[in-house]
This record gives structure tokens, sequence and C-alpha cells, in this order.
């Protein structure tokens, strides 16, 4: 019973959120300068854009702009998207349309950069730990602070010119579909989850390192042997699990944050993923894309960090005690 | 300067080099308007892309003939200027507010939490590019009432930080509200806004100075994002809106784009180093008590 309160008012709360999210992004679009019927077709006619005033909602009240909105946003209809430049009436699509090209390519980017950066951290971060203080952990620790430092454009434009520029061995722009070529979209990928990898390698691996070191030195850990167990089996079995929560906590919020915080990669690789659309859709006042793409990212964001906390206990049981559940 | 010298002399390597480089920068944004270098905005049309180390011009020049080692002095100005003013207003607002919640708890605390996980979680440099889109994009009727775009990123930045150090500042009060000495000060009869003063702030300070240094990273990092997007500083005017210039130069004339490149870079991680330091420091005092 308890439990059940716990979890409604959680989701209350989450809902709360949600709707301040997607109020305080309304407020900030409508302020947003220029109309959008004279920012995206200055050639079209007083009914036509008193028609695209009336298709969007922009000459009703702020309040009531909103709940149309969430309604229709609740019945999955994300609304309208102008394609600037054509004539009005074969210019619209739907919000969704654009999202479904973009969503999938921005899902990707983001599964390859946490399996890639997983996948080298781990080791390396093992390695670490159970080297502590020897020269390899100084030299490659120190390594690792500078390249948590820097920030993943400088990364990205050093790889794009080196790789791209100077040796051409990757095309540095564009974004190529599994469906058009496997190669290719591997090929496409790469300097990309590179660059978004790095710094969180090098963060992730810092992490596992500090928090193995940590469980190194707890009782079960001096039984497991004293009993005679081998040093690799006591750091996969009973040491890595209880150092991996601040890891995954971490991955968590970061793949949080890369679902709109990829956009500069995006914006330098042309890869035209969610975070680029919604620069994009700013630019051009797109008012109903940047309210749908905010919120969905919201969801996603909030959804991510709910999921997270549902996972601790089954990770480490003893956080359970802790919170009192 | 030898006093200087002897609070250096027995820190880490990393120590010593990082304060250094922030006093230069901090040297070089405070006097580099003296120094006898053309403007930082003066295109010289006879001296277009020239290489690094060229007389006259040490870190060369971009496509339209700016000096770049003026332009990255300038740069510093408003990089290292932005990234303090906004930590700074950040820190105080957003410090304001989280031992606010974490005393108060209540109403107040679920108020203030709220309102950090709303801005939380829209994503940073969205948020950033559409307040600056809102307030600096000028106005076709009144194109003179503009405010400067700096002060925009500045005041855009500090907005999302504030949630992100209030968070830290109301985690931090509430673990040391709990504490037996704040108890003691209760059972004593001492009135809440003297222990807040007394006994949190000054244990709450440290914490939330040495996540300034962390946080003066990430902003000049989210700076040189949002000039890469579009809306950062005046074109050429911070070390990211330089870098968003001479970006398309890059395979003709690359020491521009990496020269504000290294310049981040470094900064950020020297910030970070500090950062950690500071933190470690007071783990240790804690760990000693």
């Amino acid at each position: 019973m308890q439990k059940l309160i716990r979890i409604t008012q959680r989701f209350s709360q989450v809902a709360l959120v949600l709707f301040l999210v997607t109020f305080l992004v309304t407020v900030l679009v409508r302020l947003l300068p220029g109309d959008i019927a004279t920012t995206l077709f200055p050639f079209a006619t007083e009914e036509e854009k008193v028609e695209i005033r009336e298709g969007l909602g922009t000459n009703m009240n702020i309040v009531s702009y909103y709940f149309r909105w969430l309604g229709n946003f609740l019945q999955g209809d994300l609304g309208i998207y102008y394609n600037p430049g054509e004539s009005y009436s074969e210019a619209s699509m739907t919000v969704w349309a654009m999202l479904s090209l973009t969503i999938p390519r921005t899902l990707l980017i983001m599964a390859y950069t946490l399996g890639f950066s997983l996948l080298c951290s781990i080791p390396l971060g093992m390695l670490l730990a159970y080297k502590v203080d020897t020269r390899i952990d100084k030299v490659i620790s120190n390594i690792l602070f500078g390249l948590s430092s820097i920030p993943n454009f400088a990364v990205g434009l050093g790889l794009a010119y080196i790789i791209g520029v100077k040796f051409e061995l990757l095309n540095p722009i564009g974004y190529v579909t599994w469906a058009e070529g496997p190669v290719e979209h591997i090929k496409s990928m790469i300097m990309p989850v590179l660059s978004l990898s790095l710094g969180l390698i090098a963060t992730f691996a810092r992490l596992l390192r500090a928090d193995i070191i940590s469980t190194l030195k707890e009782d079960f850990v001096t039984m497991a042997s004293s009993k005679g167990l081998s040093n690799r089996w006591i750091l996969w079995r009973h040491v890595f699990r209880p150092s991996s929560l601040s890891l995954l906590t971490a991955a968590a919020l970061n793949m949080g944050s890369l679902i709109g915080g990829a956009v500069i990669i995006e914006s330098i690789f042309a890869l035209n993923g969610v975070g680029m659309f919604l620069v994009t859709s700013i630019a051009l006042r797109q008012y109903l894309a940047i309210q749908s793409t905010v919120a969905l990212i919201a969801i996603s964001y909030i959804a991510f960090n709910l999921i997270v906390d549902a996972f601790m206990p089954k990770i480490d049981p003893r956080i359970r005690s802790h919170r009192g559940a | 300067m030898a006093l200087n010298l002897k609070i250096l002399a027995n820190k880490p390597l990393g120590y010593q080099l990082s304060v250094i480089w922030l006093g230069v920068c901090a040297f070089f944004s405070v006097f580099g308007e003296l120094l006898p270098l053309p403007e930082w905005n003066y295109s010289n049309p006879d001296m277009l892309g020239v290489g690094m180390f060229s007389p006259g011009h040490l870190f060369g020049t971009d496509y339209i003939g700016v000096d770049q080692l003026s332009a990255i002095i300038h740069g510093t100005r408003y990089s290292l200027g932005i990234a303090f003013i906004s930590v700074f207003f950040g820190m105080v607002i957003g410090g304001f507010l989280g031992i606010l919640a974490a005393y108060r708890r209540g109403w107040v605390d679920a108020v203030i939490s709220v309102y950090f996980n709303t801005t939380l979680s829209i994503p940073t440099l969205i948020l950033v590019v559409t307040m600056v889109a809102i307030f600096a994009s000028p106005d076709p009727f009144n194109p003179t009432t503009t405010i400067p775009r700096v002060f925009v990123v500045i005041i855009a930045i500090t907005f999302v930080l504030v949630p992100v150090l209030g968070r830290l500042a109301r985690s931090s009060a509430l673990s040391w509200t709990g504490r037996e000495f704040v108890l003691v000060a209760k059972s004593m009869g001492m009135k809440p806004r003297s222990i807040l003063w007394q006994h949190i702030v000054p244990n709450v300070l440290p914490a939330m100075l040495s996540v300034g240094f962390l946080a003066a990273g990430v902003v000049i990092i989210v700076e040189g994002g949002l000039a890469l997007l579009g809306a950062g500083a005046e074109p050429g005017a911070s070390w990211g809106s330089l870098l968003a210039r001479n970006r398309g130069d890059i395979s003709l004339i690359p020491h521009t784009t990496f020269l504000p490149v290294f310049f981040i870079s470094i900064t950020v991680m020297v910030l970070n180093y500090l950062g950690d330091y500071f933190r470690n420091k007071i783990d240790g005092r804690e760990s000693r008590i």
C-alpha cells in the first residue's frame, strides 16, 4: 500500500513536471519574434496568412492554444510542419513525418555511442582499478582525465579534419541509412559516434575505477579472496556488480541528455537528427514542431531517469534497505 | 609576486600549471587591450589566411585578415567573462534556492524541486538557443533597442545553470541539516536563520565552489556549442564564435579553427582539474573528521 502511494506520488510529480515543461515551451515559442505566416510564406496572400494562423491556432490566446496543442498531442497528432519556400497549399507536412525521419538516426547514434563507450570503458576501468597506483594506472588515468575535459565538438572537428579532410578516409558529411548500405551506414557513423564516445569513455572508466577501488576495500572481497578465489573471478563476479551503480546512473543521464544534446555533433557532421530538427524548427518558427519535439524529449529524459531509479535496487539490493522500502 | 610563488610551492604540478594558465588568461583578458596588436575585429585585406608564427601575426590571420592573436585575446575576455558571470549568478541564485529548499522542506522544497526538474528536462542547448532567438533577434521594427547578444547569452546560460547548481546545493545542504551539530544548535534554541548562516551555508559553500569550477568549464563548452549553432556572442568575439566563424575554412587554414578549440579545451581541462582538486580536498577533510 505504501509502495502504491509512493508510486502515485512519483507519477503525479512527473505529470506536473511534464505539464510545466510543455507549458513553458509553449510560452517561449509564442514569445519568438516574428510570425510564422510571414516568416515562412512571405508571398502568401492575406487570406492564406489568416488560414495558416487559424490552422496553427496562433490567433487564439496562449492558454487555449496550449490546450489545443495538448489535446492533439495526447491523441498522437503532433501538428503540422510547413516546408518553407513552396506555396502554402503544398507545403504542409506533419511533424510526425519529419520526426520519423530524424528519430531513428538519433536513437541509432545514441545506441552506438552507449554500446561503444561501455564496451571500451568497462574493461579499461577494471584494468585501472586492478592496477591501482601502478605507473600504467597513473599514466592512463591522467590521459583519461584530459580526454574527459575535451568538448565533443573539439573531437568532432579534429576527426573531421584529420580523417575527413587530410587523409580523406571517410566522408565527413551526411548520413546513410542502414537500408541504403550497411557498410556505408557504419562508415557514416564512425566519426560522430567516436566524437560523442571519447569523453564518455573517459568519464565512465574513471567512475568505474573509483567505485571498484572502494568496493575492493569491503569485507566481502577480503572474504572471497581468503576463500582462495581467483582475482579475475572476484573482480567479475563479486566486485563489478556493486561497483556499476554510478556508471549506470551516469550512462543513463548522459543518454537522456544526448537525445537533444548531440545537436552540435549532428550539425558538424550534417546528420539531421532530432537536435538539428529542433534547431532548424526554432529558426523557422515551426511552433508545433518545437512544442511536440521538446515534449517527446522531456518524456524520454524523465523516462530514462525513472527506469534507472527502478533498476537500481535490482542491481544492488542494499539500496532498497537504505530507502526503507 | 614572491608571496604568490610561495602559495604555489607545495602544490602538485597540475595545480601549479592550472593556476598559471588561469592567471595568464585573466591577465590577458584584463590588459589585452593595451598590447600593441591590431583590433580584434579589424580585417586587413593584405593579410588573408596567413599561417601560424608569421612575422607580425604570431597566430596568423583568418580568411578576412583578422589577427588571430588579438582575436584569441579578446575571446579570452568574452569566454571567461561569460563563464564567470553566469556561474556567479547561477551559484548565488541556485545556492539560495537549493539551501532554502533543503532547510524549509515542505511545500517550499516541493515547489523549488519541481522548478528544478522542469528546467532540467528540457535539453540545455535547445533552451538556450530558444531564449537567444527570443531575446536577441533584432526586432524588424525597432532594431536599435536590442540588448547585446553576450548579455542574452549570459542570462540564458544562467537560467539553465540555476537548477543544476541549485540541485547540488540542495542535496549538500540536506546532508548537513541532518548532522548532530545542527540538532544541538536547534536544541540550544538557536534561531533558524542563524543556524542557516552559521552552520549550513559555510559547509555548503566549499562544495559549491568546487562545483563552480566544473560549471565554468561546462559554460565555456555550452557557449562554444551555441556559437556553432549560430546563437553565440557577436561573430568572432568569443572563443566559441571565433571557432564558429572560422570553421568553414578548416580545409584551407585549419589553424584558425584549431586555435579556439585548443584554448577552449585547455581552459576546460584546467577548470575541471581545479574543481576535482578542491573537491578531493573537501572530501579529505570530511573523511578525517
